[in-house]
């Protein structure tokens, strides 16, 4: 029973039919990747799942109920956390209240507090930056602060929308090392990635997607790395 | 010198009624990125409800007070609903042409129920001015002063202490992602919504008492002394409105005792004209899309 | 016809050329509270040189229409690199002030014995060269009207025109625009010099039919509405201010039914209206449909 069900999602971005019939699958307690390049429809289909853009045809089934359509907030209260491309924390708020806007929709203080703690602990960058405004952080802190802020929803399934971007190498290895952390804890993960290389090191099952559609679907080692990475960044000619 | 210090004085009375109409604004931009041109002609129509209610019953001030308030928060619900609500992720341009034409329908709704020019508002305080030596200072204006400081406070309470004010402050700081973040935009929005219009309905129940009249000029003065306020102080910024309110009241103070009402009226938007032309960084840092 | 039709066509006529002047600003990206002010100094230009220099009124006319472009781009220049609702806001206090200085000027001079000029916000009465001329009402109807159809002429040829569609990229995308070569600020202030002399040609024609003006003829409330005009009817063609100024002013005299109540209904049935069409009634989707239907 997966977690996450795209059926034949059609989502156009504007103009454009940006989603041309999207199907894929996340089982509980796996970290699933889609691969591909820009303008694929990576980004499209990560907000069509948490509700910001509205598919014109298919399902997506959350937990057993169909949430295509459905408003952002309320998909957050069904368990479902995106941490956005380009991090979006809020940069006049300190750290401390973008962790507590994470929280927005419990009412469960002293819980609330207690993950606080336990996010400093994950990061103690974010710790040390507490009272700071989120839009002074470099780019990994913020990275590590849009985590925080999602996983304070408690959410049961993670979506992460090119963790890596903008980031410099070794910060980028620190970001999947705590995305396979948040593994270990037990979280189920969905991330969309450029960086094939990392993705695939960390990835149980991984999806392909190119114009529009996905044209591959496997574990890492079913497709040779370097032809992954090469579909990743510039598709296949027959997609 | 005593006409400085007494025209001071005046400027801030009459300062802390345009800062509370600024707040109102630059709530509704902040929240909304939006201009809403009904926002005076709901005042407006909280005012003449008041007044309607003084001229058919021996309500009380507070009782006033409470119907300014409530039927002005009741106008902008349904403005919000009618032109906003409708165009949020939508034009900017249709939902502020929207607001105008309800502030077309407010105005007239307001007028057709009390059509004269002109209707006596009770006064906060019947008694005489206060003075300090030479210098006169009207209860009215303490009463107004204390109004402003207080719905300043309650601002502030609202949004840092209150957990509503974390969903404000995100939609102000960053829409997308406050709805990442489990914020009910649309429920963000009306709330707001809400919020501006109490405060401009307390503004506008205080003007009427103060001026001990109402009359069908209300809803342009307050929209456009509101606007002023708001632009002078640098759109989006709530402190900022209120320094802008209360620095056009200043003005206006001074000018008018120098200079004449016209002279008061040409310098403020002399200023905000100069001040928008130069560019000044305080002015110009929000998009207004 | 009778003369009250002729004088509510007149109304729908002399107000087009100011709901023209703001769509012209519109298509070329600023939204502008101000274009009242340049209808007032057309009018009180107009009405000074033929009630109180005797200028004929087709010159006064001309004369009239350069000083308000100079007078837009005297506004413009400034704001020139302001956008949206700054740009907007930097119009009404430029027109507020414009309207002020309307109620301080005092400039009169003996006609046949009578005090004839602006007095103030007493206004400027007896600009009766339209009536001295022995002008039938229905006569200037037309001529208003001729030169109404003249500058629709002109916006439809714009429309046509690459200028045209220079000028709708600028607005919506001047970034772009510039980068693409085009002088985006000398577009402008061409635009904006237009829109004033517009703007200032129906100041004249409304000076001359009314024969009396006074400051609070140009008001936020007459800018704000003209700016409606063009946003309500549709910013897809020329005919949307238009259709616009006919919708207002025609449920105004046609709506004796709502009398007393006729904002109540109109006002809620624009908001309601806007719903459905936000670009208004004849946008840009709409006019492209109609051209396709009729190729």
């Amino acid at each position: 029973m997966s977690l996450l069900g795209v059926e034949d999602v059609f989502t156009a971005y504007g103009k454009i039919e940006a989603l041309k019939g999207v199907s894929l699958e996340v089982a509980p307690g796996s970290i699933t990747c889609l691969l591909g390049p820009n303008g694929a429809g990576k980004t499209t289909l990560m907000m069509s799942i948490a509700g910001i853009l509205k598919p014109k045809r298919g399902r997506i089934v959350f937990d057993g109920t169909d949430i295509a359509g459905r408003a952002p907030h309320a998909i957050v209260g069904r368990g479902v956390a995106l941490v956005p491309e380009n991090r979006l924390v809020f940069p006049g708020m300190s750290v401390r209240e973008n962790l507590l806007a994470g929280a927005y929709q419990r009412g469960d203080k002293a819980a609330i507090e207690e993950d606080i703690e336990r996010m400093f602990g994950r990061f103690p960058r974010l710790k040390e930056r507490a009272a700071q405004f989120a839009g002074t952080l470099s780019g990994g802190e913020q990275q590590m602060l849009a985590v925080a802020r999602a996983l304070m929803s408690r959410p049961k399934l993670l979506l992460m929308d090119e963790p890596s971007l903008g980031l410099a190498p070794l910060v980028v290895e620190e970001i999947f090392r705590i995305v396979a952390d948040l593994h270990k804890d037990g979280a189920t993960i969905f991330l969309v990635e450029q960086n094939a290389h990392m993705a695939l090191k960390v990835a149980h099952h991984f999806y392909l997607i190119e114009q529009g559609r996905i044209s591959f679907s496997g574990t890492p080692g079913a497709l040779a790395e370097d032809e992954v990475i090469r579909r990743a960044y510039l598709g296949s000619s027959r997609a | 010198m005593i006409d400085l210090a007494q025209n001071t004085l005046d400027g801030l009375f009459l300062g802390s009624s345009y800062a509370m109409l600024a707040l109102g604004f630059t709530l509704i931009f902040g929240v909304l990125r939006r201009v809403n041109l009904a926002y005076g002609p709901a005042i407006m129509l909280g005012c003449y409800a008041a007044t309607w209610v003084h001229l058919n019953s021996g309500a009380g001030l507070l009782a006033l007070a409470a119907v300014a308030v409530l039927c002005t928060t009741l106008a902008g619900a349904y403005v919000e609903r009618l032109c906003f609500a409708p165009h949020r992720q939508g034009s900017a341009i249709a939902a502020m042409v929207a607001s105008f034409a309800l502030w077309m329908q407010l105005e007239e709704l307001a007028t057709l129920a009390l059509p004269r020019h002109i209707y006596p508002f009770p006064p906060l305080h019947g008694g005489t001015p206060l003075e300090f030596g030479a210098l006169t200072l009207r209860v009215e204006s303490l009463v107004m002063l204390g109004a402003a400081v207080a719905a300043c406070a309650a601002l502030w309470w609202i949004l840092y202490r209150a957990r509503f004010g974390i969903a404000v402050r995100a939609v102000i700081d960053q829409p997308g992602a406050a709805q990442l973040a489990g914020i009910s935009v649309p429920r963000t929005f009306m709330l707001t919504f809400a919020m501006a219009s109490a405060i401009g309905g307390l503004a506008g129940f205080l003007v009427a008492a103060s001026h001990e009249q109402v009359t069908p000029m209300l809803g342009m003065m307050f929209t456009l002394k509101g606007l002023l306020a708001m632009m002078l102080g640098g759109l989006g910024s709530l402190p900022g409105a209120v320094a802008g309110g209360l620095a056009l009241g200043l003005l206006e103070a001074h000018s008018q005792w120098f200079l004449g009402p016209q002279a008061r009226d040409l310098i403020a938007y002399a200023l905000l004209f100069i001040l928008l032309a130069a560019r000044v960084p305080w002015m110009t840092t929000r998009s207004a899309s | 016809m009778d003369d009250y039709a002729i004088g509510v066509l007149t109304n729908i006529g002399l107000v087009s050329f100011l709901a023209l002047s703001a769509y012209l600003l519109l298509i070329a990206g600023e939204m502008s509270f101000g274009q009242q002010a340049f209808f007032g100094v057309g009018a009180y230009a107009g009405g000074i040189l033929t009630a109180m220099y005797g200028w004929p009124l087709p010159l006064a006319a001309l004369a009239a229409m350069a000083l308000g472009a100079l007078a837009q781009l005297l506004v413009g220049l400034p704001t020139l690199r302001l956008r949206g609702l700054y740009f907007a806001m930097a119009t009404l206090a430029a027109a507020e002030m414009m309207r002020i200085l309307f109620e301080l000027v005092h400039f009169q001079r003996a006609i046949d014995g009578e005090a004839v000029g602006p007095d103030g916000t007493q206004g400027f009465r007896g600009i009766r060269w339209v009536f001295a001329h022995g002008v039938e009402p229905i006569e200037y109807l037309a001529i208003v009207y001729a030169l109404l159809v003249l500058a629709l002429a002109g916006f439809l040829l714009l429309e046509r025109s690459r200028l045209g569609a220079t000028l709708r990229g600028v607005g919506e995308d001047p970034e772009l625009a510039a980068a693409l070569g085009v002088d985006v600020n000398r577009c402008k202030l061409g635009v904006a010099a237009a829109a004033g002399a517009l703007a200032a040609l129906g100041g004249v024609l409304f000076a001359h039919h009314n024969t009396y003006i006074e400051p609070r003829n140009f008001d936020i409330m007459l800018g704000v509405h003209s700016l409606a005009y063009a946003l309500i009817g549709g910013l897809g063609t020329a005919l949307g201010p238009l259709l616009g100024v006919v919708l207002d002013i025609g449920a105004l005299e046609g709506s004796r039914v709502f009398q007393g109540y006729r904002m109540i209904v109109f006002g809620g049935l624009v908001a309601l209206l806007l719903v459905w069409r936000p670009r208004g009634l004849l946008d840009e989707r709409t006019v492209r449909w109609v051209k396709q239907r009729f190729s």
